[in-house]
């Protein structure tokens, strides 16, 4: 299937919000996300930026049954390991289901790996739900490790009133 | 004990470089270490910085027995997320061990979050290694919550050859 892997601009949103969601509910965390297409133009196409993206798309003739051709994306931003210097951060990768299976999340995976890398990045980082098997298979052969299994890497987290609380001098 | 939590800048890289070697050596990694004071210049204080930084400084009475007066850091950077928007991800956190149990661990750790809330963030989030009981302490008494453990999340990586082969289309 012809498809095409290119930035993601401020139109883009509309499309990436209704993504973002889907794999919310994939995620069964959709109580959780509060995003709006508003949120993600002020964040993402802004001076400063707190992510990039990038989005697959299909011609008209494969448009999905809703009839979209922005079928795929990933967000990123760059970030930073005193061990090894410049690293890219994977926010969300994300296929809609018909077209999985045609290399469109790999051909993602990849295009941000290359932008990390013309950025003088070393390494790529992402988190991924321990139960999601099928994700953490693909991931696995891409040559991606699991730091917390293999390392005891835990991700912790800090918000709401804790947060405020914490940033009282 | 009297001291001063303020940004840090260029000339700060040196003692930087000197700690961030120290905790490499306590967290076990420092074969792994390749960064040096120039790459830390370079990536933290040119147009666009993959980090920012604050120090802990104390008065020259309390200096250290090699004669050190920046005695703690934390180095952090801008993150998202599409659950909980703009983040700030704390990439290391650091107190000279003679200065620990001052508060001085807290209040970095403090100053941190007070720049992401100024920056409109809503989460901050940063890694632990499983082992570390005494961090994971300090940081549950902050408020903080273990995503790892609590919501399933692991830490994935994809680095050297690995992520150079994953940048071929």
């Amino acid at each position: 299937m012809d498809y095409i892997i290119r930035a993601a601009n401020v139109e883009d949103c509309k499309d990436l919000t209704r993504m973002i969601m889907e794999l919310a509910e994939h995620e069964k965390v959709t109580d959780h996300v509060k995003i709006t297409q508003k949120d993600l133009e002020q964040d993402g196409f802004s001076k400063n930026p707190f992510f990039h993206g990038i989005i697959a798309e299909v011609p008209e003739q494969h448009r999905s049954k809703e009839g979209h051709t922005k079928i795929g994306y990933a967000l990123y931003f760059y970030s930073y390991s005193t061990w090894k210097g410049r690293a890219v951060y994977m926010v969300d990768l994300y296929v809609m289901p018909e077209f999985r299976g045609k290399g469109i999340g790999k051909a993602l995976m990849s295009e941000v790996a290359q932008l990390g890398l013309a950025a003088g990045c070393t390494k790529l980082n992402f988190i991924v739900l321990n139960g999601n098997k099928s994700s953490l298979d693909f991931y696995f052969r891409q040559g991606c490790s699991d730091v917390t299994a293999d390392l005891g890497y835990h991700y912790m987290s800090c918000s709401g009133e804790a947060l405020e609380c914490l940033a009282q001098p | 004990m009297d001291y001063t939590i303020r940004a840090a800048n260029v000339e700060d890289c040196k003692d930087l470089t000197r700690m961030i070697m120290e905790l490499a050596e306590y967290d076990k990694v420092s074969d792994e270490m390749t960064i040096t004071e120039k790459d830390l210049e370079q990536d933290g204080f040119s147009k666009n910085p993959f980090f920012h930084g604050i120090i802990a400084e104390v008065p020259e009475q309390h200096r250290t027995k090699e004669g050190h007066t920046k005695i703690g850091y934390a180095l952090y950077h801008y993150s998202y997320s599409t659950l909980g928007r703009r983040s700030v991800f704390m990439m290391e956190l650091y107190v000279m061990p003679e200065f620990r149990g001052k508060g001085i661990g807290k209040a970095l750790m403090s100053k941190v979050a007070q720049l992401a809330l100024a920056a409109g963030c809503t989460v901050l989030n940063f890694i632990v290694l499983d082992w570390h009981k005494s961090s994971l302490d300090f940081y549950f008494k902050q408020g903080c919550i273990n995503a790892t453990t609590d919501l399933g999340y692991h830490c994935m990586i994809c680095s050297g050859e690995d992520f150079e082969h994953l940048a071929q289309p």
